[in-house]
Order: structure tokens, then C-alpha cells, then sequence
């Protein structure tokens, strides 16, 4: 088995150049294309070193897709692999304007349950939503084609806010249908 | 995989040689074995013409026997005859005692073992073992027809199967002398039965509703690649359900009372054979020969509106299973009908409806899924060399350890394309702490009590390091067939412990999802308590921590005053711990922390003087 270089980004792994904007056509190719390189069903008849091989590889492989297909986990590992420390999710932002952003967008969220026709409601909030993480991921690219990674991680964490309140108005959006 | 096969001079360059292979759908209530032969799928009947096999297995003194033989003697002789035995794959004792209210077998729980076992006249068997007889069955069957031993079989089973009950599934396959390929998700065996056939692009949804569990999957074909982007499911939900359901409203419109078991058998027959006469004709009629024989008129109509509530709960689950893949109705290009009970024409028609398309069942949905076990057991068998199909699966359940305070810490979220491997960094919680345990689970929820036990193990042999200072990494791997290996390790020291995790209980479908649902009601809920969890964990700390530095040098460094000014706001703490809110608990916490400031500052001055009078640096206490 030819085993590939562990060593190479993951951008490098499926033939994509290390930016935010990625090729997401080539990006999914890439991924059904490796995987059937190297996928266990691909040596069910091999000795067990390429077993358990494959499995890495595959295992390998999945990691890497799960990261550049999300775009939070793709900004973050753009400034990664560009020398930035990563805080673990815990740590809090000290930039009270988008700490009063969060707040106010929890509540909004929140308030939709029993607001007056709570689905329009969350529709409303789910446009907003998607137009902020568009702008957030624009300053994102901004602030790391300058180079500047504080700036860059700090709106990679406000993608990441993003896109929890979007999972949350998901699941609320899901309560609330009816059919 | 070589594509283009080089032989060496004098190595042999014999042709590929053809290597039998079959697929096992290895069912609830019935079981089937197909194979690819000259290119086309057949499902292999017995000597009498059928396909199915019932999967009942009956005991002998000397052998076993397996399907209609079995199911005859069932009424006869119940404690020596098996049915529905993968409802006990991968379970537990307490499982079982459950079950064993509803099953009528006796139970046995032997010392020293995890897995129940069920008292027949050949002995206490576990379900693994009665399971391998229907498997053995079937590969006899195959055998025969194909003229040879069996090279490999692929064996399907739920989407929704843990790794408990899939290992005992491979344990199944292992212990009838099988070689197992692969394990195979039901809904992608479908979709791969359809998708060969009509050599489809675009994504599709498995619908899936049999006697006992609904399974839903997305997936998405592209050029024989199969990738499953959500599973899901509601294994409350079965034919059997729309059988009581009409066997209440015989009881409600007969004006039955008294009702006793017997009665209650009539009843539920009589239901289920009005529920498949309904699948055909608009009037079914319902005769219950009981004191004097009743008899009744049912229309469509009056059972399809007994049965609506049911079907559209698992719409519901379709549409979960929707925004899990991150699709749009809309973008479904084809929805296949699977299991024994998509046969009942409102279950059609609600599904066409919600999907918006007509729904494909031109396969025979109880051999549906055998089909396309058999496809891929003929190209992993390596007979199709130039075939480029490959399933992509996910897996069903989230994985997690336990950490502080009983909460489930998730390193691999379900939906995740396996094999996956993952890891994550823990630290210890005590000072010189140099082992510890542990816990595996799997469910979505964030309790450890709420989710499902796979099996502890213990990492022993860490040096002795302060609180904190030891970087535990633990890996979680899963292989294509969903089963996961742990591996644990502490990264200063190196010391590392490899465990393969070995099934204490399994999960049935009804838990898993009964814990799915459960975790999007109590989401809210979950939160709350967790952050209550973690201030007791942490209250339990501080309290540890100035006991332990009182006991060392509080007399030495601090006046009586000062001792009982801490000691006051200890036990004021200690005392709320199980009854304060989170808030109230951190508050309390930072007043300690406050009020012992001083306290850690002399702490900290003594342990310098100490070290500056001539003693090494290590035979300080930090």
C-alpha cells in the first residue's frame, strides 16, 4: 500500500490551496477519490498490516474532511497551521460589543418560543444569522490575507458563536414545526 | 488494491478465480441469505421454494432447529424454542430481566459473566450463541446451492446498532465459523439494491419500517460511491404498534372485558390478519370466536385514521434525519420503501406525500436488504474487480467517556463518517493520583445514567504528579463496521494502556432512541444540571484542598482565629453542597477562596523559606 505523506496538510492531502475560500466540488471528489484509495472495504483480502493500515489512513482521511468541510473548523485550522495558538472553547472574549451581540441573539432565540408566530420569527433570525456569518467569514479572510491571526482567530471564534446560535434556532425551529 | 496486476517471472498468473460470497439479512422475525450468481442477485429458498426462514430457533436434545420446523413447535414447547433473539444481541443482565416480563424464556444469570443466558434443554445459551444457529442455518442453505464452502459473508443489521450489539453480532458470525466481510447497515443494503439497478446519481432517503423499528437514512450516490450523511429512526414504531393499535378499538367496539392472555393472542392475530387484508382491499372483517363469536366491519378509513398519529411520527423522524444530513426535502431525488410494513398503503401515500415524490418499492421490501448484502459481499469477495462501489457509512451514536460528577465528555459525535479515530486530553483531579478509571458510553445525552455503558477499563502506572500536571490522551477508534477500540495514554511518562472494548450491555433501538428523543427534550434540562454537577465537583475540591493544607500546616501558619474563620466558610459550603444552585455554590466557592487568600500566600512564603534553608527543591510540597 502506498501510504500518504502524514506530513502534508490537509489542504495539501486533497489538492486544495490553504485558503478560507475553498473548492467544495473538488473538496468532495477529493474526498470519495481518497477514500476509495484507501477505505478498509479495499483490502478486506489483505494481510493484516494493510488492515489496520487502511483504517489509519481512512480514519486519517475522515478527520480531514470533517475539518475543511465546516468552515469554523476550517478557519481555525488555517491559523494552525500558520503558527496561531488556538485557546481551547472555553476561554472567554474580553470584546464586550460582541458579548453584547451574543447575549441579545441567545434572547432573541429564546423569546421566539413564545413570541407570536414563532416560525416567521426564527426565519427572520436564521437570514440575519446567515448574513452575519457570510460577513464575519469576509472579515475572517480580511484580516488573514494581512496577516493579521489575532484578528483573524477573533472572528473565527465569532463564526464559531455564529453557528452555535444557529444550531440552537435549528433545534428550536424543529420544536416548533408543525405538519 | 492493485488494479493492474503484475506477475512476476515465475509466479503463477492464474486467473482471478470466482470466490463465493453471500449476504445475510439476519432479521428480527425472519432471516434470508442471497448471492450474486452470473451477475444477477437471488435470494437462495429452502428445499420447499422459500426464502424466508423464521428466525426461531428450536432445541433439541441433539440439534438445533432453525425457521418453519422451529416455528411449529413454538406453541408446543416455548421454553426450548427461541424467537426474536436479536432483540437480546449485545444486552445486558438487567436488560434481559426486563425483557424476561414480556419473553417467556428462563433467564439465567451466571456468576462471573455479563451475558444473560436462556435455559433450554442444551443448556444455558446466550443470544450470540442461539443467533450463530440461524446464521449456520443459512450458510448450510448457501453452501448447498452454490456447491462450496463460503469464502465470506457480509451480515447486516440496523443503523442503529451500538458496539454492543454489533460485536455480538460479528461474535454471532464468528461463532457459526463464518468469515465475516463486513457489517453492513440495513438502509444502506437497500439503497445499494436500488442503486445498482438504476444506476442513480443524487441523494435518497431510506425509509425503512419493520415489525418492530423504523430506521431512516440520507444518502448521497455519486458513481457507486454511497455516503450516508444522517441515520436516524424511532424503534418505538413498527408494524406491531399499528396491530395494537387496532386490536384496542376491537376491544373498544366489542366491549371486551376481562381480557386474559389467550383472548388477548386472538385479538392481536385477529388484528394483524385484518391489518394485511386492509393492505388490499377497502372492508376487512374481524371474526373473534370468544364465549360467542364476534364480528365486526372495519374500513380503510376507520384503520388509517387509527394509524395516522403513528406514521406521522415517523415523519418526524424523517425530518430530523434531514436537517441532521443538512438537505432540504426538495433535494431528495428518490425515497426507497423497506420492511414488511411500508406494504400498508397510508404509509405509502404519507411518505410520497411528505416527500413529494413517489416513493420506490418495485423491490420486494422484506428481501430488499439481502439484496444488496449480496452486492457488496461479491465486491469485497474481489469478484468485481472493475467495480468502483464504495459505502461510506456514519456513525449512529455518539461516543464519550465519563468524567466528574457522572457527565458524558463526547469525543465522537454520531453522524461522524467512521472509521474515524479521535482524541482527547484529560488531566487527573487529585495530587499523586497515579491510575484511573475509565468509562465508555454511548448516547447522546449528557448524563452518564442516561446514556448507554459500553465497558470500563483502568489506565494504572502514571508517575505521581500534582493535580493537573499528568496529560491523559485517550483514543477512540472505529472501524468500518462501527466497532470501536480505545487506547489511553499519559503523554509526559508515556505510559499507555490499549484496551479493545469488550460489550458489557447492549442497547435495543428503543432505548437508543428513546435516548435520542430524550436528549432533545431535556436539552435544557441537561444544561442546567451539568453546571450544577460541575460546582459540586468543585466545591468537593476546595473542601479536599483545605482539609488537606489545615491538616499539613494550619496550626503552624495560622491563629485559632484564623483556622475557624476558614473552617466557618468550609463548612457553610459543605453543608449546602447537595442542596445550593450552581450559582449559590460558586458564590460560596469564591468567598472560601477569598477569605483563604492569606492562607495560601503564607503557604506559598513557608515552602520558599524551607526550600532557601538547605533542603532539595523535589522534597518540597507545592
Amino acid at each position: 500500500m502506498q501510504a500518504p505523506d502524514f506530513s502534508q496538510t490537509y489542504f495539501e492531502l486533497f489538492g486544495l490551496s490553504p485558503v478560507f475560500d475553498i473548492d467544495r466540488a473538488r473538496l468532495q471528489a477529493e474526498q470519495q477519490r481518497l477514500q476509495a484509495t484507501y477505505h478498509p472495504d479495499r483490502y478486506v483480502n489483505a494481510d493484516d498490516r494493510d488492515k489496520r493500515v487502511s483504517v489509519q489512513i481512512a480514519s486519517w482521511v475522515n478527520q480531514a474532511y470533517e475539518i475543511l468541510q465546516d468552515p469554523v473548523k476550517r478557519s481555525r485550522y488555517l491559523l494552525e497551521i500558520n503558527g496561531a495558538t488556538i485557546p481551547d472553547d472555553s476561554s472567554t472574549t474580553s470584546d464586550t460589543e460582541f458579548l453584547m451581540e451574543q447575549i441579545e441573539l441567545r434572547e432573541e432565540v429564546e423569546a421566539c418560543r413564545h413570541g407570536e408566530d414563532p416560525l416567521r420569527k426564527c426565519e427572520q433570525i436564521e437570514i440575519r444569522l446567515v448574513q452575519r456569518a457570510d460577513q464575519l467569514a469576509a472579515e475572517f479572510v480580511t484580516h488573514f490575507e494581512a496577516r493579521d491571526l489575532d484578528a483573524a482567530l477573533l472572528s473565527s471564534r465569532k463564526m464559531q458563536f455564529i453557528q452555535r446560535i444557529q444550531q440552537q434556532l435549528s433545534e428550536l425551529q424543529f420544536d416548533l414545526e408543525d405538519f | 488494491m492493485a488494479l493492474l496486476q503484475i506477475s512476476e517471472p515465475g509466479e503463477s498468473s492464474a486467473p482471478h478465480q470466482h470466490r463465493n460470497s453471500v449476504g445475510i439479512d439476519l432479521g428480527t422475525t425472519n432471516s434470508l441469505v442471497a448471492t450474486v450468481r452470473s451477475g444477477k442477485v437471488v435470494c437462495l429458498p429452502d428445499e420447499q421454494g422459500r426464502c424466508l426462514l423464521p428466525s426461531i430457533v428450536h432445541f433439541e436434545s441433539a440439534c438445533a432447529l432453525v425457521g418453519y420446523q422451529a416455528q411449529a413447535l413454538q406453541s408446543s414447547d416455548p421454553l426450548n424454542t427461541v424467537a426474536s433473539v436479536k432483540r437480546l444481541m449485545g444486552r445486558g443482565q438487567e436488560d434481559v430481566i426486563q425483557l424476561g416480563k414480556v419473553l417467556p424464556y428462563e433467564f439465567v444469570v451466571s456468576e462471573g459473566s455479563n451475558v444473560p443466558r436462556i435455559r433450554t434443554r442444551c443448556g444455558d445459551l446466550s443470544a450470540v450463541e442461539i443467533s450463530s444457529e440461524i446464521l449456520r442455518a443459512l450458510a448450510q442453505r448457501a453452501g448447498q446451492s452454490i456447491g462450496g464452502d463460503l469464502d465470506g459473508v457480509v451480515i447486516t443489521v440496523p443503523a442503529y446498532f451500538d458496539d454492543a450489539q454489533r460485536q455480538a453480532t460479528r461474535d454471532a458470525a464468528t461463532l457459526a465459523g463464518l468469515n465475516l466481510f463486513r457489517l453492513l447497515n440495513e438502509p444502506t443494503a437497500a439503497a445499494v439494491a436500488y442503486g445498482l439497478d438504476q444506476d442513480t446519481d443524487g441523494l435518497i432517503a431510506v425509509y425503512d419500517l419493520g415489525g418492530g423499528t423504523f430506521d431512516i437514512s440520507v444518502l448521497r450516490l455519486n458513481k457507486g460511491v454511497f455516503e450516508v450523511l444522517a441515520t436516524g429512526g424511532d424503534s418505538s414504531l413498527g408494524g406491531d404498534d399499528m396491530d395494537h393499535l387496532l386490536g384496542e378499538w376491537i376491544i373498544t367496539t366489542a366491549g371486551f372485558s376481562d381480557i386474559d392472555a389467550i383472548l388477548a393472542r386472538k385479538i392481536l392475530i385477529a388484528a394483524r390478519t385484518a391489518k394485511e387484508q386492509l393492505t388490499i382491499h377497502d372492508v376487512a372483517v374481524i371474526m373473534i370466536d370468544h364465549e360467542q363469536q364476534w364480528g365486526h366491519e372495519i374500513h380503510r378509513k376507520e384503520f388509517e385514521e387509527l394509524i395516522q398519529p403513528l406514521v406521522k411520527k415517523t415523519l418526524l423522524a424523517c425530518r430530523r434525519a434531514l436537517r441532521d444530513a443538512g438537505v432540504g426535502k426538495d433535494e431528495i431525488d428518490e425515497v426507497i420503501m423497506v420492511g414488511g410494513s411500508t406494504r400498508v398503503p397510508l404509509v405509502l401515500s404519507m411518505v410520497g406525500e411528505y416527500f413529494e415524490r413517489k416513493p420506490m418499492c418495485e423491490h420486494d421490501p422484506d428481501k430488499v436488504v439481502a439484496v444488496g448484502a449480496a452486492i457488496q459481499a461479491d465486491i469485497l469477495a474481489g469478484n468485481k474487480p472493475d467495480s468502483g462501489m464504495l459505502l461510506l457509512d456514519v456513525l449512529p451514536l455518539s461516543l464519550g467517556i465519563e468524567t466528574m460528577g457522572g457527565l458524558s465528555e463526547k469525543i465522537i459525535n454520531r453522524n461522524i463518517a467512521i472509521p474515524v479515530t479521535r482524541a482527547q486530553e484529560f488531566t487527573t483531579f487529585k495530587d499523586g493520583q497515579t491510575a484511573m478509571s475509565i468509562h465508555v458510553v454511548q448516547g447522546e445525552r449528557e448524563l452518564i445514567s442516561d446514556c448507554r455503558s459500553l465497558a470500563r477499563f483502568e489506565l494504572r502506572g502514571f508517575p505521581p504528579m500534582t493535580a493537573g500536571a499528568a496529560r491523559i490522551r485517550v483514543t477512540y477508534q472505529v472501524d468500518a463496521d462501527g466497532l470501536m477500540s480505545v487506547s489511553a495514554e499519559e503523554l509526559t511518562s508515556g505510559v499507555a494502556a490499549d484496551i479493545v472494548v469488550k460489550p458489557s450491555y447492549g442497547l435495543t433501538d428503543a432505548e437508543i432512541e428513546s435516548m435520542l428523543r430524550a436528549s432533545m427534550e431535556h436539552a435544557r434540562e441537561d444544561i442546567v444540571l451539568r453546571m450544577l454537577k460541575e460546582q459540586q465537583v468543585e466545591a468537593s475540591r476546595v473542601i479536599e484542598a483545605i482539609d488537606a493544607a489545615l491538616a499539613q500546616d494550619g496550626e503552624n501558619l495560622l491563629s485559632e482565629s484564623e483556622i475557624a474563620q476558614i473552617r466557618e466558610r468550609r463548612d457553610a459550603l459543605e453543608a449546602v453542597i447537595e442542596t445550593a444552585s450552581a450559582d449559590e455554590l460558586k458564590r460560596l466557592i469564591k468567598a472560601i477562596e477569598e477569605a483563604s487568600e492569606f492562607y495560601v500566600a503564607r503557604r506559598m512564603n513557608a515552602s520558599l523559606k524551607q526550600a532557601l534553608t538547605g533542603k532539595k527543591i523535589d522534597e518540597v510540597d507545592v
